[in-house]
């Protein structure tokens, strides 16, 4: 437990020192927001108001892809994984810990490219705007736990730029199918059913154990 | 062994072959309907090939055994062929019946998902240099793979949406004279994960006796 604060703790604080992982992804998020502007010549039509949802999560799926990247690369300077590798702790405790700061980056990008969505799409969010942050953070949850282990897989590869995006996005599809089914009702209806948040709590629990259980056969000197 | 299982996947893939050739012709949708002997097939080899993969990743996990991800690594090339043919089967049979040669039915949705699962797992043993750790890495990403089509099939369950494909296997969905092709159809499959496995896994074991016979030539 106390290897996941301190890991917590150290990831945050050096993102808080250089804060130059956070400012890509806020960058590059709002960046992609208005490439779909571009890609969809309907403007702010309802088409695009509809699509809305999907296109949200395509933009935190691109940004986090991008700040996950990074979470093991900075481990490599100065041999820093090596480092984490042979801390007498449960491995599984130091995946919690970068795993929730990537989750922490996350949540504060997200309300980027959404804040950008409502303007330019003219997307109402302020009325359902505590619903939708959980729903966000849930699907973060799902996100980050597969994208932690995925990076510090791809970290150790040839080309791990390449491979990150591989790794995960085929294994996405339960996350995206209830964050995006869940953002849709709560943007269309107003409320949120029980199925969407079901499908990620299974969802979230499921990768975030199995990557626990793992990450001790990942991290390596 | 390898040879016992040529000489079953001779003996079985031509019964199934007779078996398709003598199969009614479907009334509705003409002699395309018979490609449900190949598709299912194809699938279930896949199946049996991702979570062999799976299995076989988990033993090497916690035993370091090589023999097990030398198992994993052909179950997985194997998975992806079967996974490949029923992907290009499909369209085939839909293009003749639905009118479209792709729809995002929930299942074939999943089953594409899946088949790019394992080529990520083909790609990641493909760059991870040394091959304990890629080894190790392939394991865990084959467990992840695994874990997805549960989930995968919970979405699928809860949303819903259009399917197109049917829902299970009931007694009696199947013509009169269709049970017998489509049966063996799955032996057949079955036959030929196997027999291919193995031939998988003998290349395999090959190629490790190579790399530690070069290796001792080097030291001498």
């Amino acid at each position: 437990m106390n290897a996941f604060l301190a890991v917590l703790w150290k990831d945050l604080l050096c993102e808080w020192r250089s804060r130059d992982r956070l400012v890509a992804m806020l960058v590059f998020s709002a960046l992609v927001v208005v490439v779909f502007h571009f890609a969809l010549p309907g403007g702010a039509g309802a088409q695009t108001r509809a699509n809305a949802p999907g296109l949200l999560w395509v933009a935190t799926v691109f940004a986090a892809l991008l700040g996950l990247g990074r979470a093991f690369a900075i481990e490599l300077e100065n041999d820093a994984l090596a480092g984490l590798a042979l801390a007498p702790v449960e491995r599984g405790w130091i995946f919690l810990g970068k795993w929730a700061a990537n989750v922490v980056i996350l949540a504060l990008v997200q309300g980027v490219p959404s804040l950008v969505f409502a303007i330019v799409f003219e997307v109402d969010l302020l009325p359902v705007l505590w619903p939708f942050a959980g729903i966000s953070l849930l699907g973060s949850v799902g996100l980050c736990a597969i994208g932690t282990l995925a990076a510090a897989v791809a970290v150790r590869t040839r080309f791990r730029e390449l491979l990150l995006p591989l790794l995960v996005l085929p294994l996405l599809w339960p996350v995206l199918s209830g964050a995006v089914r869940g953002t849709a009702e709560l943007l269309e209806a107003g409320s949120l059913s029980f199925e969407p948040v079901q499908l990620l709590l299974v969802t979230d629990a499921t990768y975030l154990i199995l990557s626990f259980l793992t990450f001790e056969y990942v991290l390596d000197e | 062994m390898i040879r016992t299982s040529g000489t079953a996947l001779l003996v079985i893939a031509s019964l199934w072959a007779w078996a398709v050739f003598e199969a009614p012709v479907d009334a509705m949708q003409g002699s395309i309907q018979k490609i449900l002997y190949v598709h299912v097939p194809c699938a279930i080899g896949a199946y049996l090939g991702f979570l062999t993969t799976a299995l076989c990743g988990a033993l090497y996990l916690r035993s370091s055994d090589a023999r097990y991800d030398r198992a994993a690594i052909s179950a997985a090339e194997v998975g992806v062929v079967f996974c490949s043919l029923n992907i290009a089967s499909g369209p085939i049979w839909a293009r003749g019946t639905w009118g479209h040669w792709w729809t995002w039915d929930p299942r074939l949705t999943v089953t594409l998902l899946l088949w790019f699962v394992y080529l990520a797992y083909l790609l990641l043993r493909a760059f991870t240099d040394g091959s304990e750790r890629s080894a190790r890495f392939a394991a865990v990403y084959g467990l992840l793979g695994a874990a997805a089509i549960p989930l995968n099939y919970f979405a699928i369950q809860l949303f819903g949406g259009a399917a197109m494909h049917p829902e299970n296997l009931r007694r009696g969905s199947l013509g009169e004279g269709m049970g017998l092709p489509f049966a063996l159809g799955m032996v057949a499959a079955a036959a030929a994960f196997l027999h291919l496995l193995l031939l998988r896994i003998d290349l395999e074991g090959r190629r490790a006796e190579l790399a530690r016979a070069l290796a001792d030539a080097r030291d001498q």
